[in-house]
């Protein structure tokens, strides 16, 4: 896919710096806000998509390396069964939050009911939802970059 | 009628609306850009229906995302509908 | 009007008096039917999670398995696609 005009590229290389850290904000604060590892990914990679639509994919292909996608991806996936096997090893089953209430990181109790929320909570969840983030994120943006990529090469075998 | 009760008339009738004028253009970028218009207003009502994860989701997703896919796959052929 | 465009039809208005039907024995926003389980996850999340959003507590703690299922529906959509456009290239 050829690039897009000198106006879309501006844009969008000024408005993709905001929506990468709102979606890696939503990430963060999963355990706390609306949203988690799922949505945030999702915006994330939508900014991804937006600089690949405006720049072309072989541009996007130059700039990045598709052996550290992979990686990411995997260590995303392994992230997430890892804390998963954590928990039955510390705790008593598959996926039990074994650091609540632990004083270690992430182990704070919050007070029952409505108030100000901190970032310290949460036991195995924060963690979780940045292993799920960083693997909806390569996920969903592999799939956009490879179909780029694929109809680039397929309209160039027409002519 | 609270303000909130008319938002919940007036958003599923522009969703229909939007889904409407998606099938009947010719120009296949513009039909994008309207099932993209109708993915936003499906995210509000999932929000005035107290879900704003799914709202982040949906726009994330649906408005995002799809569009992407959409117009990646449209460069790749014609841009404008021919007779059948 | 061909038998095509009648049968069309009928097909159509059966599914819409479904959907009719459905929309008004739907019971009220916001009040389900069997509440138990809804009481015990609002009662007790920030007290066994130690989170304070509730549906991420249940995402990845109460109901953990699905997210896993979740994931592994994500990997294995990514490498479908990357076998399908990689032959295609080769072509």
């Amino acid at each position: 896919m050829t690039k897009m005009s000198k106006i879309v590229r501006t844009i969008a290389s000024i408005a993709f710096p905001f929506a990468m850290i709102y979606g890696l904000y939503v990430i963060a604060h999963g355990h706390l806000t609306p949203g988690g590892g799922f949505q945030g990914g999702a915006i994330a990679a939508s900014a991804c998509a937006m600089i690949l639509v405006a720049f072309g994919s072989k541009w996007t292909l130059d700039k990045i390396k598709e052996k550290r996608l992979s990686v990411f991806e995997s260590l995303g996936g392994i992230g997430f069964i890892a804390i998963a096997l954590l928990g039955l090893v510390f705790g008593a089953a598959f996926f039990n939050n074994f650091l609540t209430g632990s004083n270690f990181l992430f182990g704070t109790i919050p007070a029952t009911g409505s108030g100000l929320a901190d970032i310290n909570t949460g036991g195995v969840l924060p963690l979780m939802n940045f292993a799920v983030g960083l693997k909806v994120i390569v996920g969903l943006f592999v799939i956009v970059l490879v179909m780029a990529y694929a109809a680039t090469s397929f309209k160039e075998d027409k002519k | 009628m609270t303000f909130l009760e008319l938002l919940h008339i007036i958003i599923p009738i522009l969703i229909v609306a939007a889904s409407v004028v998606a099938v009947l253009l010719k120009d296949l970028l513009a039909a994008v850009i309207a099932v993209a218009a109708m993915s936003l207003l499906l995210s509000l009502e999932f929000f005035i229906l107290q879900a704003p994860d799914v709202a982040i989701a949906q726009a994330g997703v649906g408005a995002c995302l799809t569009t992407a896919i959409f117009i990646i796959a449209i460069r790749a052929t014609k841009r404008m509908e021919g007779e059948v | 009007m061909s038998t095509r465009n009648i049968a069309a039809v009928i097909v159509f208005s059966i599914v819409a008096v479904f959907f009719i039907f459905t929309a008004l024995l739907m019971h009220p926003f916001g009040v389900p039917d069997e509440s138990d389980m809804d009481d015990y996850i609002i009662d007790n999340t920030q007290e066994e999670t130690g989170a304070n959003n509730g549906v991420t507590a249940v995402v990845f703690d109460y109901r953990g398995f699905d997210t896993l299922g979740e994931a592994t529906v994500l990997f294995t959509a990514v490498a479908g696609v990357i076998m399908i456009f990689r032959r295609l290239k080769n072509d």
